[in-house]
């Protein structure tokens, strides 16, 4: 596929501003933004918006999850709430028929939901493009159908009720306390620098790589087939690590909540913020949470316009809103850089 | 026994039903190579564009060719203005993908505007009788749907292979530029397919209606999955390939659904595509496609 | 990293205001009741019909003059029947200290999900629908304004055993969590009987419109009479393929079958079909007769006996406030414990865990109409 690396720099020459205005004060920032976000449960918001910056919490996971395979490999999965579930059950029927301590019990969950990712990853050997999304599909609806009816393991229709909430050095954790928005938060951090460093390593490029172009990343040596079963072992994994949380944060699990309708949220939460960058994830996540609880006043109506959002943004905007591709793919060396802003094509200052 | 030989007779009218509906993601994803997702709600669509010329008191037939031509056009105005500009735009497949996604939501939620989200009534328009046969039992109804299913799954098939259009049809499957070149109107022959596609799904819509006495809006997302499957566990982009995998399905199905419960029922379709795909990717029919550098 | 934390941040900032609109203040010239039912999705018919149910008993007393002095104010929330909506709401509900309680949710998976918050919150949740017999154990401000589903099994045995004379009964239900538990509950009770036999129990899918499968091994196992545990959506397709296969079927539905809905999608098919109702549209009674003729303005058809306890779920809770002349959480509470409240339902009372106790009365379709069954 061709790149015309002029062309985004241009429509997104606005954007791009903004971002280096950002990145400039970057050692300021993240830190303020750090404290702002450690302080949201001393602002004295009620639990029911604590609850809401908590659930944006585990969608941004979420998002990230999806990001790796479907907006770093280019390999569109509909299942992915399918791990969601793994990592919600093994996390919860470790806690209660196993005993096992909670802080063991969510890496557990998301090892088991990366093993369930590479099964899935698997035919990925033999399918391509449409026909692998279709397994991912129906993966979903098989894991959704197996928890439904596997009464002696899941409680089947039942759910599983009363999931005790964790302990952490003694203090409950609950909404109320602000406990699991701080686990989320950490979860978050952790999840978004891993990503960050998966992206920027020799597998990020690969993963790369083979989104622009399979044939030719085989071509120059890259074990695609590796790297595709790779890419759905860690979404699966940061997957299940976010319903590994989410179960005892709302202290009931069952198969209703991890439908098709979830996957393909995650979808266009990942496609609202930008597939393939990852501050997409974050504002995707926020804002598709965020819409619903807003526009409860919409009643039926609210779901038309999710659709008409949808639509608009892939006829006009099919980056997503954060999605500006500003900079050049690789990074160049200081003499060409200052070159190519004699050129005008990267903007000065960098 | 007789139970057997019922089921088997149940899932096949079933599994025309699920043909119907493959059809219409067939035909486009054979030239587009797009998974309509949007097809289900069309599919929903059309049953409730029956539901409601038969409120008009349109007899059966005026009204299922009526809602047909209404959501044939539905099919056209979908492709016209949102996935139209997207090829011109040349957008990435995604695209397309998540904006059927989000047509879908569009109409199944404009349906439960209009017309409310329960279950209405639809007229038991097919009922003439049941014939009985050493225990097995065949219903005029299930006879419509397997006459009616036939008789436009031939004609589609006829109009694709017998016709100039089919012709022009086939060639923008191969290769869209080269069909240009052949002075197609490539853009003229997709909006016809989704004509085609929006046109089979109110059939299907008004016979499965008339075969529960139901229609709802989310009517047609399970179905939508399960045609869905049908048609690429018999090769997308193939007519026979839908109508084989779609009586596939529906017969496995209802076996199935005799033989362990109906617990797993719903899972059946999918289960059989997944082990289908893995030894054969292109599916039963389907031509395996050759990348080319 | 940073983009993503500025992006964040941004979104932070333009919520904020939103959020800070959102948690309003406790208005104190009004008593709040929140009526948290599903308003769209699958279970909207019945959503709707409470709400409706529950603004007539509303001004009713508002038009009276209001409790203590104070207009009550009904504030609705849409649950769409989602455990994952209903805990949100929940949240939200509590977080609102001007509500003192709530009618709703509408299964009984739902309702248990949000409970917890309303028992910790000291927040009064009387469901007019959840029928699972755990629901009402969940804390001591969980009521049930609806009998426990065993009760309505009870009155169904009994029309099998004594006004069909029927033995060979096969139970039907939907795969759900509370069609699982009623079917399972079904089952025991036709198992504990003397005179029933329990030959088959098939479960189907909500996702499915095609019973033929289920049909044919109740039939195989000989059933004669099928207890039907589902939600309005299963009775007319059900029992029109049933009779198809097997005209001389007698057909059970729960209370919840007590809807004009099943006429209409069951036609022929569901005449002759009994249920157990506590409430019955066309009483004498002048009480019911006033609540049906509004409720029928404002809806266009009969209320279910479902929205009828809605109704009374109200009365219950704005009687109680009043009995107790404050708005103390935890004499209020006591007041609903203790309450003896004569309604459209019967006479309604709470034993020790916080279900109502009340009368039945067999209704079956004859002529496309519910008519009370007499032999």
């Amino acid at each position: 596929m061709e790149k015309n690396t002029e062309e985004p720099l241009k429509t997104a020459g606005g954007l791009y501003r903004v971002e280096l205005f950002f990145s400039k004060r970057r050692m300021i920032l993240i830190p303020a933004a750090f404290i702002l976000f450690l302080a949201v449960p001393l602002m004295g918001f009620n639990q029911y918006i604590l609850r809401i910056f908590t659930v944006i919490g585990i969608y941004i996971i979420l998002s990230l999850a999806l990001n790796l395979v479907a907006g770093y490999t280019g390999q569109l999965s509909m299942g992915n709430a399918a791990f969601y579930a793994i990592g919600a059950y093994t996390a919860t029927l470790l806690l209660l028929r196993g005993g096992v301590n909670y802080w063991l019990t969510i890496p557990l969950a998301a090892v088991l939901a990366g093993f369930c990712g590479l099964l899935l990853g698997l035919p990925t050997f033999r399918l391509r493009g449409s026909y692998l999304t279709i397994v991912t599909l129906g993966f979903g609806e098989i894991v959704r159908m197996i928890l439904m009816n596997w009464d002696s393991v899941t409680n089947g229709t039942l759910g599983i009720r009363n999931i005790p909430a964790p302990d952490f050095f003694g203090i409950t954790l609950s909404l109320r306390n602000g406990g699991f928005y701080y686990l989320v938060l950490f979860l978050v951090v952790l999840v978004s620098a891993a990503s960050w460093f998966i992206v920027n390593s020799k597998i990020g490029r690969a993963f790369v790589s083979i989104r622009e172009d399979e044939i030719a990343a085989q071509m120059m040596g890259i074990r695609t087939t590796k790297y595709k079963a790779l890419a759905f072992v860690l979404s699966a994994f940061f997957s299940g690590l976010a319903g590994a949380f989410y179960a005892p944060m709302v202290g009931y699990i069952d198969s209703n909540s991890f439908t098709f309708e979830v996957s393909s949220q995650i979808i266009s939460m990942a496609i609202l913020g930008g597939l393939g960058t990852m501050r997409g994830m974050f504002f995707g996540a926020a804002v598709l949470i965020v819409f619903p609880e807003v526009s409860r006043f919409l009643m039926d109506y609210r779901f038309v316009i999710y659709g008409v959002i949808l639509v608009l943004m892939m006829r006009f905007r099919p980056q997503g809103l954060l999605g500006w591709q500003p900079r050049v793919p690789v990074r160049f060396s200081k003499t060409v850089r200052s070159d190519l802003m004699r050129e005008g094509i990267l903007p000065e200052g960098e | 026994m007789a139970d057997f030989v019922q089921q088997i007779l149940n899932g096949f009218a079933l599994g025309l039903a699920y043909a119907l509906v493959a059809v219409g993601y067939s035909l486009v994803f054979g030239i587009l190579r797009l998974i309509n997702f949007s097809h289900g709600s069309v599919y929903a669509f059309g049953a409730h564009a029956a539901f409601f010329m038969v409120g008009l008191h349109f007899g059966p037939v005026p009204a299922i060719i009526a809602a047909m031509l209404i959501t044939g056009v539905l099919g056209v105005v979908i492709d016209r203005t949102a996935l139209a500009p997207l090829r011109k735009k040349k957008s990435v497949s995604i695209a397309a993908l998540v904006t059927t996604l989000g047509i879908s939501s569009i109409i199944q939620n404009m349906l439960v505007v209009i017309f409310g989200s329960q279950r209405k009534p639809f007229p038991d328009f097919f009922n003439f009788g049941t014939l009985e046969l050493g225990g097995v039992r065949l219903g005029s109804r299930q006879l419509v749907m397997v006459t009616v299913s036939l008789a436009l799954l031939l004609l589609l098939l006829m109009v694709v292979n017998k016709t100039k259009v089919g012709l022009a049809m086939r060639a923008t499957a191969q290769n869209q530029k080269a069909a240009a070149l052949m002075g197609i109107n490539v853009n003229n022959i997709i909006t016809l397919t989704f004509l085609m596609g929006g046109a089979s799904a109110a059939i299907a819509g008004g016979m499965v209606g008339g075969y529960y006495q139901i229609v709802y809006p989310s009517m047609g997302f399970m179905i939508g999955l399960k045609a869905f499957a049908a048609s690429v566990l018999g090769g997308i982009g193939s007519l026979p390939g839908a109508l084989v995998g779609g009586l596939l399905v529906g017969v496995i199905e209802s076996l199935a659904a005799l033989f362990f419960g109906s617990n797993y029922r719903d899972a059946t379709a999918f289960i059989i595509l997944i082990a289908v795909l893995i030894f054969r990717p292109a599916g039963l029919f389907g031509k395996k496609e050759v990348v080319k550098v | 990293m940073k983009k993503i934390l500025i992006a964040a941040l941004v979104i932070l900032a333009a919520a904020l205001p939103v959020f800070a609109g959102g948690g309003s203040e406790a208005q104190s010239d009004t008593i709040k009741i929140a009526v948290a039912v599903p308003m769209t999705g699958d279970n909207a018919e019945y959503g709707q019909t409470f709400l409706i149910a529950a603004q007539i008993m509303t001004e009713e007393w508002n038009a009276a003059g209001g409790v203590l002095g104070k207009q009550v104010e009904i504030v609705n929330y849409d649950d769409k029947n989602s455990a994952e909506e209903a805990a949100s709401i929940a949240q939200k509900i509590v977080s609102d200290p001007g509500i003192i309680g709530v009618l709703g949710h509408f299964s009984s998976g739902v309702s248990m999900t949000a409970a917890p918050t309303y028992e910790e919150n000291k927040v009064i949740e009387i469901s007019n629908c959840a029928s699972h017999p755990d629901y009402s154990k969940m804390g001591k401000y969980i009521f049930r304004n609806n009998t426990a589903i065993t009760e309505e099994f009870k009155v169904m045995v009994d029309i099998i055993e004594n006004d069909l004379k029927l033995t060979k009964v096969g139970v039907v239900a939907i795969k759900t969590d509370w069609g699982n538990t009623a079917g399972g509950l079904a089952d025991k009770l036709v198992l504990a009987s003397s005179k029933l036999q329990l030959v088959a129990h098939e479960d189907v899918l909500e996702t499915s419109d095609d019973h033929g499968p289920a049909i044919a091994k109740l039939k195989a196992a000989g059933a004669e009479a099928v207890i039907c545990v589902g939600m309005y959506s299963l009775y007319g397709p059900f029992a029109k393929q049933y009779k198809e296969v097997d005209p001389n079927v007698q057909l059970i539905g729960v209370s919840n079958a007590y809807t004009q809905q099943i006429i209409q999608l069951g036609g022929q098919a569901v005449e002759g079909l009994f249920a157990p109702v506590s409430f019955y549209a066309e009483s004498s009674d002048p009480a019911t007769k006033k609540f049906v003729d509004e409720f029928k303005k404002r809806w266009g058809a009969e209320p279910s006996s479902l929205a009828a306890q809605a109704y009374d779920s109200i009365g219950i809770l704005l009687q109680a406030i009043k009995n107790t002349g404050s708005l103390d959480r935890e004499k209020v509470r006591d007041a609903v414990q203790n309450i003896n409240y004569k309604g459209i339902t019967g006479q309604t009372t709470f034993d020790a865990i916080g279900d109502a106790a009340k009368q039945f009365t067999k209704v079956i379709i004859r002529g496309g109409k519910f008519v009370p069954y007499t032999k």
